[in-house]
């Protein structure tokens, strides 16, 4: 790898970071008190100080920007991520929950500052001049060796591999991974690359990220609320656009469950806010997948989505006016893109008219819904019949009977998709996804419906205790 | 009968995959741009061949989109627009065609520079692909043989014509348990008084009888109404159990 990039780029962004420096002093001090007890061994206290004074700091003096990052951090606090090149691993402890912060945060400058050099539209020339003559600051390559340097550094895909199979892991962990700091760093950016790669629009290696970590709720990412969350969303994003919504719509309601299960815990986080907004982007996502591929949802989460983007969800399913609603919703709930390469600085044309990476996405994901956007229709009157002919149903719909074959077509594969049952997050194998179902014999529909069968577990289950009550109750009386 | 879909995932691992490329996609080697002729390499012979392997083509896109930013990290930018070889971004892009309905082609796309889309070579690749996915399977062959440069377009990828007639027989197979033979011909772009008509159907199982071609049922074009039942475990039944050995 070329680690070259990344010193560089710190130095271009001190600029940004200057003017946060001055009242740095102040937090220090808080900080190094908690230097010492982190040194020895009382994570749980600094945990508490990074999760309520932390806060009334932040309030005090960083209201309107964002804190800086680690490496700044890091000489203040005697050490930090720089010295992953000095000669040995640092003795430091940190809450998991700022270490996920500093990843966090970081990946957040990098995409700020790109979504920043993207639109040139209304910058003075010695912008654009500054812009270009540093085309290296921020560079997604750089990011990336950032992130897969500290996976390699902690060794963390070994020692994911060795809590799955078994194993030494001592061994596995080594000098650096075997302390959590390293530890946490190196599992936070495996997140972090899930994320930064589906801010590149690399979907498949999003996922492939997640190799080695499985979604449940003894992960370690589910440690830490904002990171379980993030997970969560882009795990479901990916899945989404990897035209998976039955995945999707599993990613999203689970961690909406959990969000609205521990709202009342996390109100005086300072993360409340944006863990609220993700969750209000994730019901509009589930919105769109529940409109590409009805599904039963948990009931809670239903009459959420219902009460935030029902609407929405009706126009959705109503054909062609429905597609506007589609954009809007994706728009509101994609993640901030990121151009990988940045603007073409040298085609001056091309700057004014550059097209923002969401459009860009959005486009190719729209042609996509357009395709089906006819489906729902088509169901609710198939819904109707057992059998059919294509003339009649035809005349119904209003068109060729050649168009509604075609249809038809459509409809039978968008009821197939490809779906997780085991293994890697990747893997997963083409199932029916449609409560319909239908065949074509000649010029004849054959309908068929599937139905949820009566549930008689529960009833059982509450007979039988109601039975053991009632000979409890007897043997007390005898 | 087959309990399983006749769709198939492209797969994670190809079994045609040398491992020289399975370890340079499995690492950040994949990053290098060094590496950028072993994986065309590999292209060449999924074009000459019917293997396919979505995984190591994506990682060709990253690594010619990536070349731009990757020379920038190490102060070696160039403003050479046409460091992006688009003859292999057009190969990639056909060979996914031929993996339709897999959301492949799409995810290509999502790789590329929103500039990209525009370039008159991917347009027209755009467009066959929306044809096939909206299963306008007629249109498509009208719009293929309209032009020659689509033929040109696709002439490295050896026996494409015949892999999209695999993906629109599949549709077909999926849909229909009995399709007359001169509809179903007329998807396929032949003739069905050539013999090629005859043996490419029954590659796949489907037998013509009198202008009538019977499909065999298959998971898909079933359709056999089911009720789902429930799943009791044993965990649901722990309390229950647990409590009538206290009595």
């Amino acid at each position: 790898m070329y680690n070259e990039g990344f010193a560089e780029e710190e130095v271009d962004l001190s600029d940004e970071v200057d003017l946060l420096t001055p009242s740095f002093p102040v937090v220090e001090e808080d900080l190094d008190d908690d230097g010492k007890s982190a040194s020895n061994d009382a994570s749980a206290t600094l945990h508490g100080v990074y999760e309520n004074s932390f806060n009334r700091l932040t309030e005090k003096f960083y209201m309107k920007t964002p804190w800086p990052e680690a490496d700044f951090i890091a000489p203040l606090v005697n050490d930090g991520t720089n010295s992953f090149d000095s000669d040995g691993p640092v003795g430091l402890e940190l809450p998991n929950q700022w270490l996920w912060d500093i990843i966090d945060e970081f990946i957040y400058q990098f995409q700020s500052f790109c979504n920043y050099r993207n639109r040139l539209k209304n910058k003075t020339e010695e912008e654009i001049v500054l812009l270009r003559d540093n085309i290296q600051v921020w560079s997604c390559y750089s990011v990336l060796n950032v992130l897969y340097s500290l996976i390699t550094k902690s060794r963390i895909t070994e020692q994911l591999l060795v809590s799955k199979h078994g194993g030494d892991m001592i061994e596995a962990a080594g000098e650096y991974g075997s302390r959590p700091l390293y530890k946490m760093l190196g599992y936070f950016s495996i997140i972090g690359l899930l994320r930064v790669h589906c801010l590149l629009g690399d979907y498949t290696l999003a996922l492939k990220m997640m190799d080695n970590i499985e979604l449940n709720k003894k992960a370690l990412f589910a440690r830490v609320t904002a990171c379980h969350v993030t997970t969560y969303y882009y795990v479901g994003f990916a899945y989404m656009m990897m035209r998976r919504y039955a995945d999707a719509i599993k990613a999203f309601s689970h961690i909406l469950v959990f969000i609205a299960r521990t709202k009342m815990y996390h109100t005086r986080s300072y993360q409340f806010d944006q863990i609220n907004k993700k969750g209000d982007q994730m019901y509009a996502l589930l919105a769109i997948c529940i409109a590409l591929c009805p599904t039963r949802l948990d009931e809670n989460i239903h009459a959420h989505m219902r009460e935030k983007y029902g609407e929405q969800l009706s126009k959705m399913q109503r054909g062609e006016e429905g597609l506007q609603t589609f954009e809007d919703l994706f728009l509101y709930a994609c993640p901030k893109f990121i151009s990988p390469i940045g603007p073409n600085f040298e085609d001056l044309n091309s700057l004014t008219q550059a097209i923002e990476p969401h459009h860009h996405h959005a486009k190719i994901f729209l042609a996509e819904v357009r395709h089906q956007i006819l489906i729902p229709t088509l169901r609710s009157y198939l819904k109707l019949y057992t059998t059919m002919g294509i003339d009649k149903l035809a005349a119904f719909l209003e068109i060729e009977p050649d168009k509604l074959r075609t249809q038809l077509l459509i409809v039978k594969q968008k009821s197939r998709q490809q779906k997780w049952i085991s293994g890697t997050l990747l893997e997963g194998e083409y199932v029916a996804t449609s409560d319909l179902d239908f065949c074509l014999k000649q010029d004849m529909i054959h309908i068929a419906e599937s139905k949820v069968g009566r549930r008689y577990g529960d009833w059982f289950l509450r007979n039988i205790n109601k039975f053991q009550d009632i000979i409890a109750g007897m043997e007390l009386r005898a | 009968m087959n309990s399983e879909s006749l769709l198939k995932p492209s797969p994670l691992i190809p079994a045609s995959r040398p491992e020289i490329i399975q370890s340079l996609i499995d690492g950040v080697d994949r990053y290098n741009p060094d590496n950028v002729s072993i994986l065309e390499e590999y292209l060449g012979t999924q074009l000459q061949t019917e293997d396919y392997d979505l995984m190591a083509n994506l990682a060709i896109l990253k690594l010619l989109v990536f070349k731009r930013s990757i020379l920038a990290s190490i102060n070696q930018y160039q403003f050479n627009p046409h460091l992006v070889n688009e003859q292999v971004i057009n190969n990639i892009l056909v060979k996914s065609l031929t993996a339709i309905p897999n959301p492949d082609f799409n995810l290509c796309l999502y790789l590329l520079h929103e500039n990209a889309l525009a370039e008159e070579n991917v347009t027209k690749l755009i467009e066959l692909q929306q044809l096939l996915e909206e299963c306008k399977y007629q249109e498509f062959w009208k719009v293929y043989e309209s032009d020659e440069s689509y033929k040109e377009l696709t002439s490295d990828a050896i026996g494409f014509e015949d892999a999209i007639r695999k993906v629109i027989l599949t549709s077909i197979t999926m849909t229909y348990q009995s399709i007359s033979a001169e509809l179903l011909s007329s998807y396929l772009n032949l003739n069905t008084d050539d013999e090629e008509f005859d043996s490419f159907i029954q590659s796949r199982g489907l037998v013509n009888k009198d202008g009538i071609v019977l499909v065999p049922t298959n998971y898909d074009n079933e359709a056999k109404p089911t009720v789902i039942r429930e799943n009791i475990k044993f965990e649901q039944l722990t309390k229950v159990i647990g409590y009538s050995n206290e009595l």
